[in-house]
């Protein structure tokens, strides 16, 4: 079982399109994973699908009208496509010697997984590369790893794709998504599983200011 | 309890009317796609694009604070629309979230488009519901195609017991083991040609048998 979700509110806004890429892809892959986030994103997308169609709309301005009828001429003389794309998808990720079966967004995510990289206390990570200034890796702990003790100067969002870790306060299994807040000083470990997470920085909404890079020792281990 | 399933009754006597409403709206919407999707049907498309786009046109006006920019994004929704509408399931939601998740998509992709980057994560990699997916391609060309695979090869082994043996083996090794003609003839120790030759006669026969049937 799934103990640690995203708020609800978070789901609405990735349902609305809100959220960073990085925001987006994390809760998008724990949605993967958890059926009851499932229902809360559906439920979301329903709740605002019906905010957006159930009000009359204020009558058109005549020059928008106009445009309209134009637009419905141009799309029903749009032809359909020839040829159907299909989306990069590959769920097998081999690490460790060991072969991970990605959830579905990461499956489709494959292709921009960046290097491997060894982390000092047996671990290993891969940079997303969204395209976006944010920082979000896999990071995966082979057991009996240990992060060095620690405090965030900001808000981290790790979710467990496989595996187990621990801190002092929970252990953390396959789908939990662990918000851990500056006020938190915590020390992650692997005792006898290894364990395949995506850890990415709290983000600002869109139409804000970038993310402030992190200073303390621990962001720069895994987030640079 | 009579009582309470009484009122529990008229309670619902002077709110059907509203539910009603909106269903058959929702019906309605669903039906108009289903129409779009099964031949094309402009008229339909056309009372769709009239319900739908003035009210994604004020969403993405809201949301961009910008006219033309939320007009390029009712334009590029209602297009997936008129193209797209056979990826509509009415099982898995309503019309209006239906076309909502695409605009929501477009209006995604747009937040980021200023820098035309391909490198960018887009937003059908986020909500794949417009992807020809597995699903789409199994209701149609791709289950078929299984199922009539099946079908022939019931209807082709009920003939090939009728081969001789020679014949069958062959061609049982190669078309229902998936072994390469080169395996077989070194499987059975008998000469590549033969191999060929005796693939060649039994699938001829076959053929003889399923047409005279
Ligand atoms: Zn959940």
């Amino acid at each position: 079982m799934i103990k640690y979700h995203p708020t609800d509110q978070l789901i609405e806004q990735f349902a609305g399109g809100l959220l960073t890429p990085a925001l987006s892809v994390i809760v998008a892959t724990h949605i993967d994973l958890c059926p009851r986030c499932q229902q809360v994103a559906h439920d979301a997308e329903q709740l605002l699908a019906e905010q957006v169609m159930h009000t009359t709309p204020n009558k058109l301005p005549p020059e928008l009208n106009q445009q309209f009828n134009a637009m419905l001429e141009q799309i029903l003389a749009t032809p359909a496509p020839s040829t159907i794309i299909q989306p990069p998808y590959h769920e097998n990720l081999h690490l460790n010697g060991k072969v991970f079966n990605l959830p579905a967004t990461l499956a489709r995510q494959y292709h921009r997984i960046g290097e491997w990289s060894r982390v000092p206390g047996k671990m290993l990570k891969a940079p997303l590369h969204l395209g976006s200034n944010e920082c979000i890796n896999l990071i995966y702990m082979d057991h009996g790893s240990r992060v060095p003790e620690h405090t965030h100067k900001g808000n981290e969002i790790t979710l467990v794709i496989n595996g187990v870790f621990n801190d002092e306060q929970d252990e953390y299994k396959d789908g939990d998504f662990v918000l851990l807040s500056q006020q938190h000083t915590h020390q992650p470990e692997t005792r006898d599983e290894d364990c395949l997470t995506l850890a990415t920085l709290d983000a600002p909404l869109h139409f804000t200011s970038g993310i402030a890079r992190l200073l303390n020792p621990f962001s720069s281990l895994f987030f640079k | 309890m009579h009582a309470l399933h009484h009122q529990h009754g008229t309670g619902q006597m002077t709110t059907r009317p509203i539910e009603a409403q909106a269903s058959k709206t929702a019906e309605h919407l669903a039906a108009l796609l289903a129409k779009v999707a099964a031949n094309q049907c402009r008229g339909a498309f056309s009372e769709l694009f009239q319900y739908f786009a003035p009210r994604l046109q004020a969403y993405a006006a809201n949301k961009f604070g910008n006219q033309q920019l939320a007009a390029d994004l009712v334009q590029e929704t209602m297009t997936n629309v008129w193209l797209k509408a056979h990826l509509f399931h009415a099982d898995r939601g309503s019309a209006s979230t239906w076309v909502f998740t695409i605009a929501r998509n477009t209006g995604f992709d747009y937040l980021r488009k200023n820098k035309h980057r391909l490198t960018d994560l887009s937003a059908d990699e986020l909500w794949p519901i417009l992807a020809e997916t597995n699903d789409s391609l199994n209701d149609s060309a791709h289950n078929h195609s299984a199922l009539d695979d099946k079908l022939l090869m019931e209807q082709i082994s009920s003939y090939y017991k009728q081969l001789p043996d020679s014949q069958r083996i062959v061609i049982e090794l190669i078309y229902i083991e998936g072994l390469s003609q080169q395996e077989v003839s070194d499987s059975l120790n008998v000469p590549l040609g033969t191999v060929k030759s005796r693939t060649r006669l039994g699938l001829q026969k076959l053929r003889e048998m399923i047409d005279h049937d």
